[in-house]
């Protein structure tokens, strides 16, 4: 039974959990891009500031060239997680994974700095098979790290093909309908998907009714991603991860926590410990 | 017959009535004639004919309305409606400057972020403002009314001032049926922003020698296709052609009335703390403003011009978008681009020209390449942007008038004659 300083104890250890469940969600952002132009216009301390603004606990952050990427790590290694992108510019785009010269470039930086993964690159279909794209899906292997791949539900298969212990973050989940995504998923135990750029999930606070199944059948492997693609969208990361919070309320708190940061944390949690 | 085997009929006529004319046309081997295929010509015939048909806004009581019309351009030019009775609608849209201004951006009371549009063929347009942040062109003219930066008004001054000056009280009654001092305040101002909508609607851009080659194209008329220059017929082959500007910049308009990003910055002045959302702000003001088509000033009972809004919902992609603008007219609205920052079309051509991909998604404006001009190319494209020009400026318009002084009887009902 309580009495008067029990009742105030009770009461606080009843609204403990009411209060927590209340806190705005940790993000944990894996789709950020920090590119010459953003941060030409935006120092890391201000990028930094943007990211702990929006409450992005974690962010997996490629940038072109990876000089942006270095910079940011640098001002925030406990917020910060590296990821190796495959230009040098923008214009290896196109052309990257049969470009000898980004295979160079590559294997220069990861024996230089440290990362959690190699990406976002964009490949589709057969390229994935091309030369510099083997070779990046090796160094995966042999660094022990992820692959932001942007590409089609072809380029995942190769990728296992090549190597079917690789570990793939799919970015933007293809762009594929939730049914594919959920047949992706079931057959490949290592893949995770990204949901930047996206907004098919969710509308007005709602989820759709085929994302939903897909969320609760893996609700380990999904996360969210703002995708920077430009300098002035580092201003649209606050907006990102409150309208993502949004339609997380759909969700059980379980679920919508493991989406938000848990799925991130325990994926790469452990990577660049100092 | 089944609807397929008609519409490949009625395709083979037309490609049938065109063939003669292309061949014509095309008179590949004389220097300098311009060739023309089919897909090109199917494209420029698209783009018109000018003027378009209009029918008064059904979501606006007083659209085609004479009393309106006279009261809305009144009001427009008047500067007792900003609370510091120093800007009007007009100051900003200069009638000879194709009713934009002619600046990078402008000042009511204090600078404003984004180029000011023109207001001509308002009419044909879904969506107003750079940002589509209302969903018709009376809730739009409101915004100015109330924003801050530019008259920075109220609706209870804006009320005060209908009610208080008796001929534009009696303008207003004739107008609505009801004298202002009868409505709230609110309520006179959403009359306000209609009857400006009313006189907006008359603002049409005349007939181009673009025009006169779409339709000398369509009747197959050499002689008269012949008299449009030479570099004009180039550059428009570029615009139906490899440019792919036909592709956003459609119909008669030269726009789908849609929103783009098209890799212009959306940082506010240069600054790279504040930033322009464009589209993606512009829908949630929409859906946030009490005047939108869903709310209780749309006098569409059938709320058929509601449809849009309830689909409209804000997404990634729409942060950093703006509004394609008609080209008609292009010629006198510079600077150009949301933020005014090209002076001339020639920048905008070498913009497109040179493209930089770096600020476009790669999922995103798939149809956005660089597309690697001559030099040559460019000048041909600006002179077929130029022949979307009126063989005028449009003429000066402003506050004098000479109607009588508004008398009210009982056939201002009557009166009211104005056919669209």
């Amino acid at each position: 039974m309580c009495g008067f300083r029990e009742i105030i104890l009770c009461g606080l250890m009843v609204l403990a959990p009411i209060a927590r469940a209340a806190d705005p969600l940790p993000i944990f952002d894996a789709h950020v891009h920090y590119s010459q132009e953003a941060w030409e216009r935006m120092p890391p301390k201000e990028a930094i500031a943007l990211l702990r603004k929006a409450g992005v606990t974690r962010a997996l952050v490629s940038s072109t060239n990876d000089d942006g990427n270095q910079k940011l790590f640098a001002e925030a290694p406990d917020l910060i997680l590296p990821s190796l992108r495959t230009y040098r510019t923008r214009s290896d785009m196109g052309t990257w994974f049969r470009d000898e010269g980004v295979a160079t470039y590559l294997q220069e930086r990861l024996k230089k700095y440290r990362y959690a993964a190699i990406g976002e690159f964009h490949v589709y279909g057969a390229d994935v098979d091309a030369p510099v794209a083997r070779l990046v899906v090796q160094l995966a292997k042999q660094y022990k790290l992820f692959l932001h791949a942007h590409t089609d539900v072809d380029g995942v298969e190769r990728i296992f093909r090549q190597d079917p212990a690789a570990r793939v973050l799919w970015a933007h989940s293809g762009f594929e309908r939730p049914e594919k995504v959920r047949e992706m998923l079931r057959k490949h135990k290592s893949l995770w998907s990204d949901l930047a750029f996206r907004n098919d999930h969710a509308a007005s606070g709602k989820l759709d009714a085929d994302w939903r199944a897909a969320f609760m059948e893996f609700p380990d492997r999904f996360m969210v991603g703002t995708d920077t693609y430009t300098a002035e969208r580092w201003h649209y990361v606050v907006e990102h991860a409150n309208w993502s919070r949004g339609w997380m309320t759909d969700l059980p708190r379980d679920v919508a926590e493991r989406i938000a940061y848990k799925n991130g944390n325990a994926v790469f949690g452990s990577m660049l410990k100092p | 017959m089944t609807k397929w085997k008609k519409n490949l009929l009625v395709g083979a006529v037309v490609a049938g009535a065109l063939a003669p004319w292309l061949t014509g046309v095309t008179e590949a081997n004389e220097p300098g004639i311009i060739e023309f295929n089919p897909a090109e010509v199917s494209r420029i015939l698209s783009h018109g004919p000018w003027p378009m048909n209009w029918s008064p806004d059904p979501s606006n009581r007083v659209s085609g309305s004479t009393h309106a019309v006279d009261l809305g351009e009144r009001l427009f030019f008047d500067e007792k409606l900003s609370v510091k009775e120093n800007v009007s609608c007009g100051t900003c849209h200069v009638a000879e400057y194709n009713w934009t201004d002619g600046v990078k951006r402008n000042q009511g009371q204090a600078m404003v972020d984004r180029n000011t549009p023109t207001l001509m063929n308002m009419r044909h347009h879904r969506w107003f403002a750079l940002d589509g942040a209302a969903d018709s062109l009376w809730a739009q003219s409101m915004r100015p009314i109330v924003d801050p930066r530019e008259l920075a008004s109220n609706a209870t001054h804006v009320a005060q001032y209908v009610r208080k000056d008796a001929d534009l009280s009696c303008r207003y009654e004739k107008t609505f049926g009801v004298s202002p001092a009868k409505q709230d305040d609110e309520t006179v101002l959403v009359g306000v922003g209609k009857v400006m909508a009313a006189f907006q609607e008359t603002l049409v851009t005349e007939f181009t020698p673009f025009d006169q080659f779409r339709d000398a194209l369509a009747r197959g008329d050499k002689a008269a296709a012949a008299l449009y220059p030479r570099d004009a017929k180039r550059g428009l082959q570029i615009f139906v052609g490899k440019g792919n500007c036909s592709t956003c910049h459609t119909g008669p308009m030269f726009t789908n009335g849609e929103f783009h990003d098209v890799g212009v910055s959306h940082f506010i002045d240069g600054d790279s703390k504040k930033v322009d959302g464009g589209r993606h702000d512009g829908i949630k003001k929409l859906m946030a403003s009490k005047f939108n088509l869903l709310g209780p000033y749309n006098d569409d009972t059938t709320r058929a011009t509601a449809i849009k809004t309830t689909h409209v919902k804000p997404e990634h992609r729409n942060f950093g978008e703006f509004k394609v603008p008609s080209l008609r007219n292009v010629g006198y609205t510079g600077p150009y681009m949301h933020s005014g920052e090209m002076l001339t079309l020639d920048q905008v051509v070498r913009h497109y020209s040179d493209l930089n991909v770096d600020r476009l998604h790669a999922d995103g404006e798939s149809l956005l390449k660089p597309l690697k001009l001559t030099q040559r190319e460019s000048a041909d494209l600006v002179a077929f942007l130029q022949s979307l020009n009126m063989d005028r400026a449009p003429p000066w318009r402003g506050k004098e008038y000479a109607n009588p002084p508004c008398v009210l009887n009982a056939r201002a009902a009557a009166d009211d004659t104005y056919a669209p």
